[in-house]
């Protein structure tokens, strides 16, 4: 259980270039879910993904996780709790480039201190499931649209996160791939996961598998659909 | 879990890397030994430059041999100038980062006429 | 191995993973750091080498070496003296030293020629005991042939090979002609009963200063010098070009630390960003600034394993070709003896700091505003 109580959030604080992402916006969302925020560009859900992913802190407001509260944490614990319980997928996947397929999906992994094998068989496992297997020696940048997303997915998972936060996952794939990554959705879901997704792509927010579709608009929550 | 399994390339590239540092420390460690063991050897050689130094009575290492003032160097002249310069007179070019002169250090033949000979 | 040990393994793992994607650049990097540290150690061996060898070789030289002064330069000290100072308090010994230089215009070498105290090593009339450069620079044909020296045109003056002394004992004897006193006095048309200067045996080295105090009185136009003043010297003449050498190389580590700074701080928008990711995926900035501690380490640190060792060989196995004429000086007559190998452990621990912090602080400090703002910059 993710809860936001009053979250604002202000960009560039006290500036010209001043920017009110987020406005008392209060919300809960439960655990084994798959929860949609909706809306145009610049309605705020990036920041309101960010903020509940302990990736950024509220100006004001308050955020807990399980009842912990975590908005004031220091960054050091904030970060173990987004290590610990968060994994994400990001617009653009953020892959390192130069470094394999696997390499990457190993990063999350080494502030932890893994066993060298037994991660390597994690890896294999994971990558396996998302039909990456033949691909974990090729560096990210010889990837497709579509590999390069189920590697940033397995990547968020290797550290067996049960939140996964995607931000618009099917921005730049067609629909076939869009079919894919509702597939691998369910799955999770399956395995007992949530899911947190942004997206102004009706295919997502229709889909069957959508538990709750948030809707946004200029920083606010818009209409609330169970 | 695979037990057996290869080491990923990262963890190889590492233990290769650390290899060769490993490498290096030896080596080090390799020289100081070195060191230490060629020390009798050197103490003895050194011994016998001291026994000449007491039985003839010497002051100063042999390495700048051109100057007056730089032969025995602990014995210079109160009032030496510090003569660091290239090709000043009464040079002292055992300090300087200049090369040596190519001409003026000697002609190279001693004549060996019979009536040259005095003793 | 520990969850730690762990921990460093896998970062370690990132940053040379990192560090391959510019193989050539970082090996090139290392290469050329390697050089400086080189240049350095190399330097200090040399120096500390000599250093040693000359405190050695020179803890036999006289206590006191007694000089005569003339309008405040070099004179010849007169027999008197010697009678003078043998009378005082604590002196075991006092005797007259005759050495003098001469310019060999054959080969342009300046020989040091001089009656040696020990009875032993006075060569016969007519002979000299030569130093070990003497036959080789004027590139006698056999062992033992004599030697001619000529003080000016139309003269020419034979010495007979009684001896020669050995290359091991080049570093304090190559240059120098043992002969008898009537051979010397002959040779420079020096008058009997003066000599070049005194030699006094001490027998207590704590008395040192206060025979030296008595004997100014005796002898006020004299200058003296004592062993620890002819010791220092040697310590001061070798620390002096050591200290030339790291101080250009001084400058080269300075120069790479701006480098290695300027590197860090222009940090392109990539390497801003794959921080930011790493931040992002649940690094924080303790494993960000440990990722960059392993790549500040492996660079300095391999630099400086490779640099002295290096210079070890260059120095004890190569005779420190690259740097001897600066180090040793040049002359026509260079003595030709192996240095003994020594590492000066301080002055190494000095080396691998000067080496590695300023190298690390300069990758750290840049990166430090980057690795502690909050990640949420890559999601847009």
């Amino acid at each position: 259980m993710i809860s936001l109580r009053s979250v604002t959030k202000l960009y560039n604080e006290g500036r010209p270039n001043e920017l009110r992402a987020l406005s008392d916006v209060s919300l809960e969302i439960g655990r084994d879910a798959v929860t949609v925020f909706k809306g145009p560009s610049g309605s705020g859900k990036t920041t309101l993904l960010s903020i509940v992913g302990c990736m950024a802190r509220p100006t004001s407001g308050r955020v807990l996780v399980d009842g912990r509260m975590v908005s004031g944490l220091p960054e050091t614990f904030l970060t173990e709790e987004r290590r610990s319980t968060f994994g994400f997928v990001f617009q653009r996947f953020n892959l390192i480039r130069g470094l394999t397929v696997a390499e990457n999906v190993a990063l999350p992994a080494a502030p932890l201190g893994p066993d060298p094998r037994a991660l390597a068989a994690r890896i294999e496992t994971r990558l396996e499931a998302l039909d990456l297997a033949d691909k974990a020696d090729t560096p990210v940048e010889h990837l497709s649209g579509g590999e390069m997303q189920r590697a940033a997915i397995a990547r968020a998972l290797i550290n067996d996160a049960p939140v996964l936060i995607a931000d618009e996952p099917t921005a730049n794939l067609d629909t076939d791939l869009t079919h894919r990554f509702l597939d691998i959705v369910a799955d999770l879901r399956a395995e007992g996961r949530s899911v947190i997704l942004s997206s102004h792509d009706p295919r997502i927010w229709q889909s069957d598998l959508v538990d709750r579709v948030v809707g946004m608009a200029d920083g606010r929550l818009a209409e609330v659909a169970a | 879990m695979s037990g057996r399994a290869p080491l990923p390339r990262a963890t190889r590239r590492l233990r290769l890397v650390l290899a060769l540092f490993g490498a290096g420390l030896a080596a080090l460690a390799l020289e100081a030994a070195h060191a230490r063991l060629s020390r009798p050897a050197a103490e003895l050689r050194m011994a016998a430059s001291a026994e000449l130094v007491r039985a003839a009575g010497l002051t100063d290492l042999a390495l700048f041999t051109e100057a007056r003032h730089s032969r025995n160097p602990a014995l210079a002249d109160l009032h030496t100038a510090f003569q660091d310069a290239p090709m000043s007179f009464g040079h002292f070019p055992s300090g300087s980062f200049a090369p040596r002169p190519a001409a003026g250090f000697g002609k190279g033949t001693l004549g060996f006429d019979a009536d040259e000979v005095r003793r | 191995m520990t969850p730690g040990l762990r921990r460093q393994r896998a970062l370690a793992e990132y940053t040379l993973a990192a560090m391959a994607r510019r193989r050539g650049k970082n090996i090139g990097l290392v290469a050329v750091y390697a050089a400086v540290v080189f240049f350095v150690a190399s330097a200090m061996l040399f120096s500390a080498a000599l250093r040693r060898e000359a405190a050695i070789v020179l803890s036999e030289a006289p206590e006191l070496v007694v000089q005569n002064l003339l309008m405040g330069r070099h004179e010849l000290m007169p027999g008197a003296a010697v009678e003078t100072l043998a009378g005082i308090r604590g002196v075991a010994g006092a005797q007259g030293r005759l050495w003098g230089y001469f310019y060999d215009r054959v080969n342009g070498a300046n020989y040091t020629l001089m009656v040696p105290f020990d009875p032993a090593l006075i060569p016969p009339a007519g002979a000299a005991i030569f130093g070990e450069a003497i036959p080789r620079t004027r590139d006698h044909p056999w062992l033992g042939a004599p030697l001619f020296l000529s003080r000016h045109p139309g003269d020419l003056v034979r010495f007979n090979a009684a001896g020669q002394l050995t290359a091991a004992q080049g570093l304090v004897s190559s240059d120098l002609i043992l002969i008898g006193e009537a051979d010397f006095r002959a040779f420079f048309g020096l008058p009997p009963e003066v000599y070049t200067d005194i030699a006094v045996t001490i027998r207590n080295p704590r008395e040192i200063d206060t025979i030296v105090q008595k004997a100014e009185a005796l002898l006020p136009d004299a200058r003296f010098v004592t062993r620890d003043e002819i010791l220092r010297t040697y310590q001061k003449i070798f620390s002096w070009r050591e200290g030339i050498l790291v101080a250009l190389a001084g400058a080269s580590i300075l120069a790479f630390a701006i480098f290695a700074a300027e590197k860090a701080s222009g940090l392109s928008a990539d390497e801003a960003r794959e921080i930011g990711i790493l931040k992002a995926i649940g690094w924080d900035m303790r494993d960000v600034i440990a990722m960059k501690l392993w790549e500040g380490g492996l660079v300095s640190v391999g630099a400086f394993l490779a640099g002295t060792v290096a210079a070890y060989l260059h120095v004890f196995a190569f005779g420190a070709a690259l740097f001897a004429p600066v180090l040793k000086g040049w002359s026509v007559i260079y003595p030709d003896f192996p240095l003994a190998p020594e590492i000066d452990g301080i002055e190494m621990t000095a080396l691998f700091f000067l080496t590695v912090l300023p190298y690390l602080a300069a990758t750290l400090v840049p990166i430090w505003r980057i690795a502690s703002a909050d990640p949420d910059q890559v999601m847009r």
